[in-house]
C-alpha cells in the first residue's frame, strides 16, 4: 500500500476520485431514501387524506398492471376515494410472508396500513391483547350500516373479544372443506365396489397395492399423502370424538387433545408401514409431489380440499391428458368409530380473515367507511368478478364468468379475491347459491364432479367452537404446538409398528409439556364458563 | 528563562501539531477510506445493540422498546426452562462440530491438489467449476437435493431400486440425513474455501521446492514439509474463526435441507429463533436466545485464541 502511495500524483488523484465516488454513492443512497419517504407521505393538500390498505401480493400481476396500480385500485379510487376526498393507497404484503411482514409493519407506528388482515386467529388475539387494535364497535354502528347488514351478528361474533369488536371478520362463502377422490377405473379393473367405510377403504388400498391395477410397479401409490392439512386432517377427523355435538376446538394443534387422536395416528402408521401411502409425504408440505404423482396416474386415492384438483388445466385435466382412460370419482368413505360411524369431517367457520384497524391509525373512520362501501351495492361483486356484461353475465341470479372474454378484460380482476377482503370466495347470497356460483366457475367437464364433491364435503361436518374471550395459551403456544403437531404426525406415522407406542407416548408427552397441558386446561375452563 | 521555556514548549507543541496535520494531510485518503467501514460498523453493528434491552423487557409491539416494562431475568429463566432450547443448542453444536470435522479439511486438501496441477489451463477450469456451487442459493440446492435424494421420487433411489437394492431414506431417517447434510455442505463450500489457501500458497518461495527437488524429495514429502507449513497460519486463523462460530449457525442450510421427519437433528438455534421470534412474535424470548449465542460465541473465540497462542504461537488477537 505504501509502495503504491509513493508512485506519484496519478495514484493519489485516483485515490481521491475513488474516495469521492464512494462518498457520493453513499450520499445518493441516503438521498433517494428520503425522497421515497416524502413521496409516501402523499399529497398533503389540505383536507384530502390518505387511507392505507394492505393487499396480498402473489407476484402474479399481468402487465401493464402492478399490485398497487391496476384496474381494481383505480376502481376503488374512482368510486370510493374521489367522492369522499380520500386517496386510497395499497400496501403490498407478500402472501407467503404474511404474518412475518405484518408483525414488522405493526411494530412501526408510522408505516402500518390503516386496514390490515390475517387468517391466523392467534395473531389476532395477540394484537388485541397487547392493546394494538381499535375497538370498531361504535364506528360500525355509526358509519357501517351496510357492513353490519352484510356480515350479520353471527359472523361479527368472530371478531369480538370480551364485548369489544377488535376485528371485522370477512365472510366465508362456502363452509365445505374436504372430500376424497378415488380412481374409478382402478376399482372397475379390480371389479370392486367403491369403499363405504374406513375398513373397506383399507381393504381397497391393499388391493390397489397387491394387484397394481395401474401396472406401475414401484411407482404405485395406493393413497397419496402430503404433510398438508388436506392430507392428515380428514384422516384425523374421522377418528376423533367431537367436543360438543357437531362442534369442536377450532385450532389444528388442538386435535391431539381429542379422544381418538391416537387411533388416527395408529391407522396412519399402519398405512405407512404397509406401503399404502406416499413414502416421502413428510417432505411434501406444499403438495407439489402429490399433485405430480396424481396427474401422472400413480395415485389411487386422495383426500383433498374441495375442488382443488378440478380447476381449469389443473391436476384432473392433466391426468386426463396423460391417461385418457382414467376416471375419478368423489366418494365419502372415512367413517368415525368414535362418532356413531358418521362420515365426520371438518368444515370452515362462517368467517374469513380477521380485518383489523391498528390503534395507531388516524383514519379509522375512513377505514370503516371503505369497508362499508365495499359491502354496499354491487361493489363486492364487481371487485371479485368484474363488470357485468363484460366479465360475467347473470343467469338465474348467478354470475357466470364469460370464458370468451378478452384476456385484457379478464386481467382486470386478476387479484379480485385478494381485493374483496370482506368475502372469502364469492358471496352472492345463501350458501347454496354461493356453491352454485363457485361450481359454474369450473370447466364444463368438471362441474358435475364438483357438485358431487361439495355434496360429500357437506356431509356430517364438524365446525369450530367460538369462545368470546381469547384463549391465552393459543396466542402463547400456538405456533410451537402447530409445529409439534407435524412432528407427532410424522414420527408416529413413520415409526416401526413395534415402536409406535413408545414414539407416540414420547411425542405426546412433549406436546403436553410445551404448552399442550396448559392449553387443555384453559379450553376446558372456557367451555365450562360458556356452559 | 521562563519566557524562553514557554516559547520552547509552544514551539514544540506547534511543531507536533504541525507534524500531525501534515501527516494527516498526506494520508487523508486512507482515513477517508477507513471512515466508511467504521461508519458501517457503528450503524449496522453497534447501533442495533440498543435493541438488546428487549431481552430484559416484556416487549410489547405497540409500546415500542422504551414503553415496554422491565422484567429483569425472567425471560432468561423461561428460555432456560424450555426443552426445545436445549435440543436446538445440542443440535447446533453437533452440526457445527461435525461440519468442522468434515468440511474444514476439505478445502485444504483441495487447495493442495489444485496447487500441484501443472497445466495452468486445466487448473483455471477446475477452479471455476469448483467455485460455482458457492454461488447457488440454498433454496435451489434444497430443490436439487430433494430431486436427487427423495426416497420414492429421488433419482439416486430410482437407480438403486432399478439395480435391485433397497431404497435409502437419505432425507427422512435422521442418521442418513446427517450424512446428506454434511456432504451437501462440503459440495457447496469446499471450492470457495480454497481461495484463501491458494492465496497463501502464492507467497511460497519456489526455491524451496527446487532445493527439495535437488535433495530428491518425493511429492508427498514436499507437500508435508513445504506446502503445509506455509499455509499453517491460514489454517490456524480459519480454525479459530470457525470455533468462534460454533454456537451460531446459518439459517438457510438447516432450514431448507431439514424437514419434519428429522426435526430431532435439524432444529437449530437459528430456526428456533425464527420460529419463536418472527413466526410467533415472542420477540423477548428470541432476543434472549440471540444474546446467549453472542456471549457464548465470544467466550469460544477468546478461548480458542488463547489455546492457539499457547500451543502454536499463532493467534488472531
Amino acid at each position: 500500500m505504501t509502495g503504491n502511495m509513493r508512485r506519484g500524483v496519478m495514484k493519489k488523484a485516483a485515490g481521491a476520485v475513488l474516495t469521492a465516488l464512494m462518498g457520493v454513492s453513499l450520499l445518493s443512497g441516503c438521498g433517494s431514501g428520503s425522497n421515497e419517504g416524502a413521496a409516501s407521505d402523499g399529497s398533503g393538500d389540505g383536507k384530502r387524506v390518505t387511507l392505507k390498505v394492505e393487499v396480498f401480493d402473489r407476484g402474479n400481476s399481468p402487465s401493464p398492471h402492478t399490485i398497487t396500480n391496476n384496474w381494481l385500485t383505480q376502481y376503488v379510487q374512482k368510486e370510493f376515494g374521489d367522492p369522499n376526498n380520500i386517496d386510497v393507497e395499497f400496501v403490498p404484503v407478500q402472501r407467503s410472508e404474511e404474518t412475518t411482514k405484518l408483525n414488522v409493519l405493526m411494530a412501526s407506528a408510522s408505516d402500518v396500513p390503516d386496514i390490515v388482515f390475517v387468517y391466523d386467529s392467534s395473531v389476532f388475539y395477540r394484537y388485541a391483547q397487547q392493546g394494538g387494535l381499535t375497538d370498531v364497535g361504535e364506528l360500525i354502528n355509526e358509519h357501517g350500516p351496510n357492513l353490519k347488514e352484510y356480515l350479520g351478528e353471527e359472523t361479527l361474533k368472530f371478531g369480538q373479544l370480551e364485548g369489544q369488536q377488535f376485528a371485522i371478520p370477512g365472510k366465508r362463502a362456502i363452509t365445505a372443506r374436504y372430500n376424497s377422490y378415488i380412481r374409478q377405473d382402478w376399482l372397475d379393473k379390480l371389479n370392486m365396489p367403491a369403499p363405504t367405510t374406513t375398513d373397506e377403504l383399507y381393504e381397497t388400498l391393499k388391493a390397489f397395492k397387491e394387484k397394481d391395477p395401474g401396472g406401475l410397479g414401484s411407482k404405485n401409490i395406493p393413497m397419496g399423502l402430503a404433510l398438508a392439512p388436506s392430507g392428515y386432517e380428514p384422516l384425523i377427523y374421522s377418528f376423533i370424538k367431537p367436543i360438543q355435538g357437531d362442534l369442536t376446538y377450532s385450532q389444528r394443534y388442538e386435535l391431539p387433545l381429542h379422544e381418538g387422536f391416537k387411533e388416527a395416528m395408529q391407522f396412519m402408521n399402519k398405512l405407512y408401514n404397509e406401503g399404502l401411502v406416499s413414502q416421502d409425504f413428510s417432505l411434501d408440505e406444499e403438495e407439489e409431489q402429490l399433485a405430480k404423482d396424481f396427474q401422472n396416474g400413480n395415485v389411487g386415492f386422495i383426500t383433498e380440499d374441495v375442488g382443488q384438483i378440478l380447476y381449469a388445466d389443473g391436476v384432473l385435466d392433466n391426468l386426463k391428458k396423460n391417461l385418457p382412460d382414467s376416471e375419478v370419482a368423489a366418494i365419502d368413505t372415512l367413517t368415525n368409530p368414535n362418532a356413531d360411524n358418521k362420515y365426520t369431517k371438518s368444515r370452515y367457520g362462517s368467517n374469513g380473515m380477521y380485518i383489523m384497524i391498528p390503534k395507531s391509525s388516524k383514519r379509522s373512520v375512513e377505514a370503516v367507511k371503505y369497508l362499508d362501501w365495499m359491502a354496499s351495492g354491487d361493489n363486492l361483486l364487481t371487485m371479485s368478478t368484474g363488470v357485468e356484461g363484460e366479465n360475467y353475465v347473470m343467469e338465474d341470479g348467478i354470475p357466470v364468468v364469460k370464458e370468451d372474454a378478452a384476456q385484457e378484460i379478464k386481467d382486470r380482476v386478476y387479484n379480485g379475491g385478494d381485493m374483496a377482503i370482506l368475502a372469502n370466495g364469492k358471496v352472492i347470497g345463501d350458501q347454496e347459491t354461493n356453491e352454485e356460483a363457485w361450481t359454474v366457475g369450473f370447466p364444463k367437464q368438471n362441474q358435475e364432479l364438483m357438485r358431487q364433491s361439495i355434496a360429500v364435503a357437506n356431509t356430517d361436518t364438524i365446525g369450530p367452537i367460538v369462545f368470546d374471550r381469547p384463549i391465552e395459551a393459543e396466542a402463547k403456544y400456538g405456533t410451537a404446538l402447530n409445529d409439534k403437531l407435524k412432528v407427532i404426525i410424522v414420527q408416529s406415522t413413520m415409526a416401526k409398528p413395534d415402536q409406535f407406542e413408545a414414539v407416540y407416548e414420547r411425542e405426546m408427552k412433549d406436546f403436553m409439556n410445551i404448552g399442550g397441558a396448559e392449553l387443555q386446561k384453559e379450553l376446558e375452563q372456557a367451555l365450562q364458563e360458556q356452559g | 528563562m521562563t519566557k524562553a521555556k514557554s516559547t520552547l514548549t509552544q514551539m514544540n507543541g506547534y511543531g507536533e501539531l504541525n507534524k500531525r496535520t501534515t501527516y494527516f494531510k498526506r494520508y487523508w485518503q486512507l482515513y477517508a477510506l477507513l471512515s466508511l467501514p467504521i461508519l458501517y460498523f457503528l450503524i449496522f453493528r453497534y447501533g442495533p445493540m440498543y435493541g438488546v434491552q428487549i431481552a430484559f423487557k416484556d416487549f410489547n409491539l405497540f409500546q415500542g422498546i422504551n414503553g415496554s416494562e422491565w422484567i429483569g431475568l425472567e425471560a432468561f429463566r423461561e428460555v432456560f426452562a424450555m426443552n426445545d432450547f436445549y435440543i436446538t443448542l445440542r443440535n447446533t453444536f453437533m452440526l457445527n462440530f461435525l461440519d468442522l470435522i468434515v468440511s474444514f479439511p476439505a478445502p485444504i486438501i483441495l487447495a493442495i491438489m489444485l496447487y500441484e496441477i501443472r497445466s495452468a489451463r486445466f487448473k483455471r477450469i477446475s477452479q471455476t467449476i469448483l467455485y460455482i456451487p458457492h454461488f447457488i442459493s440454498w433454496v435451489i440446492i434444497g430443490g436439487i437435493v430433494y430431486q436427487l435424494f427423495g426416497t420414492q421420487s429421488g433419482m439416486i433411489n430410482g437407480l438403486l431400486q432399478g439395480m435391485g437394492f433397497e431404497a435409502i431414506p437419505f432425507l427422512t431417517e435422521k442418521n442418513s440425513w446427517l450424512v446428506t447434510y454434511l456432504f451437501t455442505g462440503v459440495w457447496q463450500s469446499a471450492g470457495w474455501g480454497t481461495i484463501l489457501y491458494l492465496a497463501a500458497l502464492t507467497g511460497v518461495n519456489k526455491e524451496l521446492f527446487e532445493a527439495a527437488d535437488v535433495d530428491g524429495a518425493s511429492r508427498l514429502r514436499k507437500i508435508w514439509h513445504i506446502t503445509l507449513p506455509s499455509i499453517k497460519p491460514t489454517i490456524v486463523t480459519l480454525l479459530i474463526l470457525n470455533l468462534g462460530r460454533m454456537v451460531s449457525i446459518g439459517f438457510d442450510r438447516p432450514y431448507i435441507i431439514g424437514n419434519t421427519a428429522v426435526r430431532e437433528y435439524s432444529d437449530v438455534l437459528s430456526t428456533f429463533v425464527y420460529r419463536i421470534g418472527l413466526e410467533s412474535g415472542q420477540y423477548t424470548l428470541a432476543t434472549v436466545v440471540g444474546l446467549f449465542q453472542a456471549v457464548v460465541g465470544l467466550i469460544f473465540i477468546l478461548g480458542s485464541n488463547y489455546i492457539s497462542k499457547k500451543t502454536t504461537g499463532d493467534g488472531i488477537l
